[in-house]
Formats: C-alpha cells, sequence, structure tokens
C-alpha cells in the first residue's frame, strides 16, 4: 500500500496508444457529425420528436454527465470545507474530471439548441428571464466552467511550465502566489455554482408536471437532484484512479480510497431515505408496487445505489478493491440512471411516445465523450494529476533526468529556492 | 494557524449561512394546500369557446388556419394532400376525433394553443422569446429572442408548441390567436369559418359566462357540468364545453394550481441572490482559515522533501 502525497505524472509510457487513437477517431467522427447537422438539421440526425423534444444530448451529456462530474464540488467541500485532510490528494483528478464533463456537456448544448445563434442574449443580463430554471442552468454552467472550475486546472499547468519552461518562472512564481491568496474565493464559487445549476437540472423537471412519474416528479427534486450529483461525483473519482491503477500500475492509497467510499456511502443511504420519506409523504409509493416499467426503474436505481452503499459500511469490504471497484461502479451506474430518469425515462409526455436516439446522435453523444477521455489521457501523462507518494515522485523524476537532464525535478526546499523569489 | 476542527467548521458555517437554508427549507414543509392560482387573467383577456356538441368534424378550420396563417401545406402523409397528423412544424390547429371500440359517444375535439393564464412555457423560456401580452393575455413567440431548446415543449401539459426539426433555422409553431388579424379588427381564422358555431371567439370573461349559461340551461349534458380551463391549470383563455371526460378529448388532470406555481419555493431561494451570496460568504470564511492551515503544511512538507509543493 502506498501513501499519496503529490500528483505525479504517468512516465515511461507511449501518449499515442491503441485506445488513445481510437478516442481522437471518434471524436473526430463526432466533430464532423457535427457539422453535417448544423447544415441539415436536428430532424436528419436525431431521432428526437416533438414528444421526446429533449434527446440523449441534454438528458445524458448534461444532465447525467455533469453529475458525474460532480467530484470537483463534492469531494472539495469534504477536503476544504469539512477538513477531510486526505482527500487533497485526490482533487486534481476530481477537478479534471469535472472540468472535461462541463466543458464536453456545454459543446454539447450548443450541437444541440436549434438557433444557437441567438445566444448572445445571454451577454445581456437585463434581457433574462429569471423565472426559467433552463436560463439559471446555462448561465451558472458557463460561469462555472469558465471561470471557477478552469482556475482551479490551472495550477498543474502552471507546474508544468515551471519544469519544462524554465523561461516562464519568473510569471510563473508570481501567479503561483496569486493562486495561494486567492484560492479560497474561486474555490467558494466553485462550490457555490454547482450547489445553484446542479439543483436547477432538477427544477427544471418541476415544469414537466405530470407528465413525469409521481416517483420521481417532487417539489424537492432540486434537492434529490443535486444530493445524486454528490455522490456521483465520489464514485467517478474513485473510478477514475482505480482505473489508473489498471491501466498504468499506479499505487493506491487505501486510506483515502476507504474515505472516499464512507463519505459516497453516507450520502446514498441519506438520499435514499430522503428519498423514501418524500415518496412516502406524498402517498405514491404505492406506485413502485404496480406491475409496471417505472416500478421496475425504480427499484433497479434504488438496488444499484443503496447495495454497494451498504456494502461499503463494511471496513472489511471497503478494503477489497474488487469488491470497492464493483460497488463504485454500480453506484455510478443507479445514480446515472437516477439522473437520466425525470427527463426520459420516467418522462411520459403522451400514451403513445417513444423515442430512442439514432446511430448519429449516439455517435455524437459518445464523441464527445471520447473527446474527454482522450484529453484526459493526454493530461496524465503531460501533468501531475494522478496521486502518487514522493517516492513515485522521485522515481519520475530519475526517469526524466535520463531523457532530459536540463529538467529539474527535486531540490526546492524552501532554502534553496529563497534566492530566486 | 492551527486547523480548524470538523464542529468548529460546522459552528462557523451554521452562522453564516446554514441558519438562512434552514429557515428557508423549513419553510418548504409547509403542507402543500389545493387553493386557486395567484395570477389572474389579464382584464382584456381574448379567447374562444369550443363546443363538442356543436363540432361536426368539418375541419374547416384546420385549412382555414393554414391559410390566414400563411402555413406551408403539411403534405408528409401521401407527398400529396395537406393532411397534417397532429399539431407539428406546420400545423397550428388540428382536429381530432375520439371514438371508443365499444360504440359509445363520440366526440370531435379541436386543439390548439390554451394561452394560459399562467403559462408554464414562458416560463420556461430563457430569454423570453415566448411572451404573453399584457392587455390581450395572447402568448407569442419572437423568433430572434429564440434558442431553440425546446424547454417549452418539455413545459407545455397540452402538447402545444412544435419545432420544426427538419429546418437549418428551425422555428417553434404554435397558435398565436391570429393576433395580426385580431389588431385589424378581424376574427382568428377558425372561428371566422366555423358553420357550426362550434368554436367562438371573445373576451375570456364572455365566453365563460356563455359556457355557464350553457350549462345551466342542459344539465347533465355536459362532462362534470362544468368548463374545461375556467380553473384548471390556473386557469386558460381557451375554453372547453366537453360531453364526453375531458381526458377522452386530450385534456389533462392538472388541477386548479399552475405549472410554473411549482417553482415558487425555487423563486424564493434566489431572490436577490441573497441567500446563494451568504452560502458562499460562509464558505469562503470557512474556507480561509483551512487553507491557510493548508499551505503552511505544503511548505512544511517541501522542507522535508526538497519538492515543489502543488496546489
Amino acid at each position: 500500500m502506498k501513501r499519496w502525497e503529490r500528483g505525479v505524472p504517468v512516465f515511461g509510457v507511449p501518449i499515442l496508444t491503441p485506445a488513445f487513437f481510437w478516442m481522437c477517431v471518434l471524436a473526430v467522427i463526432a466533430v464532423v457529425l457535427t457539422l453535417y447537422r448544423t447544415v441539415v438539421g436536428l430532424a436528419k440526425v436525431t431521432a428526437m420528436t416533438d414528444a421526446y423534444a429533449w434527446g440523449i444530448w441534454k438528458s445524458f451529456n448534461v444532465m447525467v454527465l455533469t453529475g458525474l462530474g460532480s467530484g470537483a464540488f463534492a469531494v472539495g467541500i469534504a477536503a476544504n470545507i469539512f477538513n477531510r485532510h486526505k482527500l487533497h490528494s485526490v482533487m486534481r483528478v476530481a477537478l479534471l474530471t469535472s472540468f472535461l464533463a462541463y466543458s464536453t456537456g456545454l459543446l454539447m448544448l450548443g450541437v444541440d439548441v436549434g438557433r444557437p445563434w441567438n445566444f448572445y442574449w445571454a451577454a445581456l443580463p437585463w434581457k433574462w428571464n429569471l423565472h426559467s430554471p433552463l436560463l439559471e442552468v446555462a448561465i451558472c454552467i458557463s460561469i462555472y466552467t469558465a471561470v471557477a472550475l478552469f482556475l482551479e486546472n490551472v495550477p498543474p499547468v502552471l507546474e508544468y511550465l515551471f519544469y519544462e519552461k524554465p523561461q516562464t518562472r519568473t510569471w510563473v512564481t508570481k501567479l503561483d502566489s496569486l493562486f495561494e491568496r486567492f484560492f479560497p474565493i474561486v474555490m467558494g464559487l466553485a462550490y457555490i455554482l454547482p450547489m445553484m445549476h446542479q439543483s436547477s437540472l432538477g427544477a427544471l423537471m418541476l415544469l414537466g408536471g405530470n407528465r413525469v412519474h409521481p416517483l420521481w416528479q417532487s417539489s424537492w427534486l432540486p434537492l434529490i437532484y443535486v444530493w445524486a450529483a454528490a455522490y456521483l461525483g465520489y464514485a467517478c473519482v474513485s473510478i477514475a484512479v482505480m482505473l489508473s491503477k489498471l491501466a498504468w500500475n499506479r499505487g493506491l492509497d487505501l486510506d483515502v480510497l476507504d474515505e472516499l467510499n464512507k463519505i459516497m456511502a453516507g450520502l446514498i443511504i441519506a438520499w435514499t431515505v430522503f428519498r423514501f420519506g418524500d415518496i412516502i409523504y406524498r402517498g405514491v409509493l404505492g406506485t413502485a408496487f404496480q406491475p409496471n416499467f417505472f416500478a421496475v426503474l425504480f427499484w433497479v436505481e434504488t438496488a444499484l445505489t443503496l447495495g454497494p452503499a451498504i456494502a461499503m459500511l463494511s471496513a472489511e469490504r471497503r478494503r477489497s478493491l474488487k469488491v470497492a471497484f464493483l460497488a463504485n461502479v454500480f453506484v455510478a451506474l443507479g445514480g446515472m440512471i437516477y439522473r437520466f430518469s425525470p427527463t426520459t425515462l420516467a418522462f411520459r409526455p403522451k400514451a403513445a411516445a417513444f423515442y430512442f436516439p439514432s446511430i448519429n446522435e449516439l455517435l455524437i453523444s459518445f464523441g464527445y465523450i471520447a473527446l474527454a477521455i482522450a484529453v484526459f489521457m493526454l493530461a496524465v501523462k503531460k501533468l501531475a494529476i494522478l496521486p502518487d507518494s514522493n517516492e513515485g515522485w522521485m522515481r519520475m523524476a530519475e526517469y526524466e533526468k535520463k531523457q532530459n537532464p536540463e529538467v529539474q525535478l527535486t531540490g526546492y526546499s524552501a532554502a534553496a529556492t529563497a534566492g530566486h523569489d | 494557524m492551527t486547523a480548524i476542527s470538523r464542529r468548529e467548521a460546522l459552528q462557523k458555517l451554521a452562522v453564516g449561512s446554514v441558519v438562512p437554508v434552514a429557515v428557508t427549507a423549513g419553510l418548504t414543509v409547509l403542507p402543500e394546500t389545493a387553493h386557486a392560482s395567484e395570477v389572474v387573467a389579464p382584464v382584456g383577456a381574448l379567447g374562444m369557446l369550443y363546443d363538442t356538441t356543436k363540432c361536426v368534424g368539418c375541419k374547416a378550420c384546420v385549412s382555414a388556419c393554414a391559410r390566414v396563417n400563411d402555413l406551408a401545406p403539411d403534405t408528409r402523409l401521401d407527398g400529396l394532400h395537406q393532411a397534417p397528423l397532429d399539431l407539428n412544424g406546420y400545423t397550428k390547429n388540428i382536429i381530432k376525433l375520439y371514438r371508443p371500440a365499444d360504440g359509445s359517444a363520440f366526440s370531435y375535439v379541436k386543439q390548439q394553443c390554451m394561452h394560459c393564464i399562467d403559462p408554464a412555457c414562458v416560463s420556461a423560456c430563457m430569454f423570453s422569446g415566448l411572451t404573453k401580452d399584457k392587455g390581450t393575455g395572447i402568448i407569442s413567440w419572437n423568433g430572434s429572442k429564440c434558442v431553440g431548446c425546446r424547454y417549452c415543449e418539455i413545459a407545455c401539459p397540452y402538447s402545444v408548441p412544435k419545432f420544426q426539426w427538419e429546418k437549418f433555422n428551425p422555428k417553434i409553431v404554435k397558435c398565436e390567436l391570429c393576433k395580426d388579424r385580431i389588431a385589424t379588427g378581424l376574427q382568428p381564422g377558425c372561428t371566422t369559418v366555423c358553420p357550426t358555431g362550434a368554436v367562438i371567439y371573445g373576451k375570456r370573461e364572455d365566453l365563460l359566462r356563455e359556457a355557464k349559461r350553457r350549462l345551466a340551461a342542459n344539465p347533465g349534458k355536459y362532462f362534470e357540468n362544468r368548463v374545461f380551463g375556467e380553473e384548471d391549470g390556473g386557469g386558460t383563455q381557451v375554453l372547453y364545453l366537453s360531453h364526453v371526460a375531458f381526458e377522452k378529448i386530450g385534456l389533462p388532470t392538472l388541477g386548479t394550481e399552475s405549472i410554473p406555481e411549482r417553482l415558487k419555493w425555487q423563486h424564493k431561494l434566489y431572490k436577490y441572490l441573497a441567500l446563494p451570496v451568504a452560502l458562499y460568504a460562509g464558505m469562503v470564511g470557512v474556507m480561509r482559515g483551512n487553507w491557510k492551515h493548508h499551505i503552511t503544511e505544503l511548505k512544511h512538507e517541501q522542507e522535508k522533501t526538497g519538492l515543489r509543493p502543488q496546489l
């Protein structure tokens, strides 16, 4: 077992791997299809209809995947407000996954809307319809991604410049000290904005009225929705670091994973209790026992999230990597299905309406996800994102020394660098 | 600088922000009582009254609507005839038939925008591409402010707004009560041509009075002895009298609360952005101490290892 002490780039492996190549291919296909969609309109490319006017681009790429990309917000609050010190080690993973999920989500929004050229109204706040939850979502997600998440992801890039481009050191050091001083102001934004837009994503479907099945439609939908984003964020960070172990044989810090899993389990159990309480209070629990698709869907969501959460209460199971990994995968699946339900699976616009995404729609959706994965694969090899021990950093430094002796990666004790500042 | 314990952090947060959150959250659990909508119809509200017992299903209103609104013929059914299957990107008004297999009472139904008193589509629209006229209460679409997000289609309980899916520059299409004809003193296309008076045009209050007169004159003739739209979903400006159940002619059961009223707690939570700003200030307050401690630890670590600290 290792102790995670700092971010260390993945080293000694090529950037252009088959996986990376195919992700890029998928991304290029999506970009080409996006251009095609721009020319021919939505009907030829998607299976959306007037009944299901929102397809997977909004309901999956935005509403589900930004939930999965809520690690920066959910793990960040535990690390920085509730002082869970251990979690600082996975913050860079959380920040990067969130940034990629949100920025590709925003791209998808642009592809999805029919008259994107009218978006310039967003720059004129006095023209906003403040009653629209979608307005809140659009403005808030844009600011969160372009300001808060962007700034939070700058330090690893500055670090890269510091080592690799010595001529930039003067201003990198200056920027570093600025970040050191003002980071809490940025982090505050990075926590309040997701609380707002992740709950507003739930509020979107309040206007869906009775067309959303009563097991999902609730005045508390905004709170239940943002809550699901919180535990999804934990699952996503755990899965990312565990997959990195499989892909690049990185060491795992079981204490940190333990902490992540404990918090995730607590969030899910409280979420489930609250959700059931709301359903019982509204008197619609009976609909969960009707022999139909919606009841099955509801119990699948509950089983996929609550089951692993209960399993993760046991310290022994948390220490078993296989069990912990599967638990996180199930939670991610269950939470994603929950986030997908109000807009799509449990949305019943009329009796005879059906929606299944077309091939091109799926290719565009997956292509932008592939783009996010490709950027992640590239970033962890260039930047110090994935956590490792100090020892791991030393090994990387030794390896890099052989490649490029000019780059100095160690020997920066405060006394030694005092003269440079 | 010492680290702040979790308990202290919670206490600090409580002072800064949890209190207002708790107060607001506490208010939201007040029992939801069924009550009439808070939004009332404009004084000059215009509308229509449709009576299923008078409609003969001739569809003269459908073709008149397409003609006066300059809608391209929807020939997608057979490539020749204008034969729309439903309201769509080229059809603002349609006649359908409800005919149960068991041979019991059948009914025609006319569908178009209901011109809600408190419309969900207008609430949903990001930059007010859909607006409700303060004088007439007519809901109309403004292409220069519509981004084509289709949230109006999700929000409308009657599935009225439609989108031109196959267009490069798609529009949202829905009945605007022929507002340009009304401005010149004419009636809407559909009420002008209706041969039986099944759909009539007028001020909402006059139409409501006429509907109630018919109900009083014909006890037992109409479903539930009431006018659909007087209070349903907060009330509509297009009113319906039906001899079959409202749901059979596609009118949903909505209760008296309007759809946008479901957002009222959202509006309270966001009022003047006071709550988000208080929460932000509270969180930054707590984090400043924590962050200083974190930085000190990083510097300390650097002393030991000689490695540059990472934020």
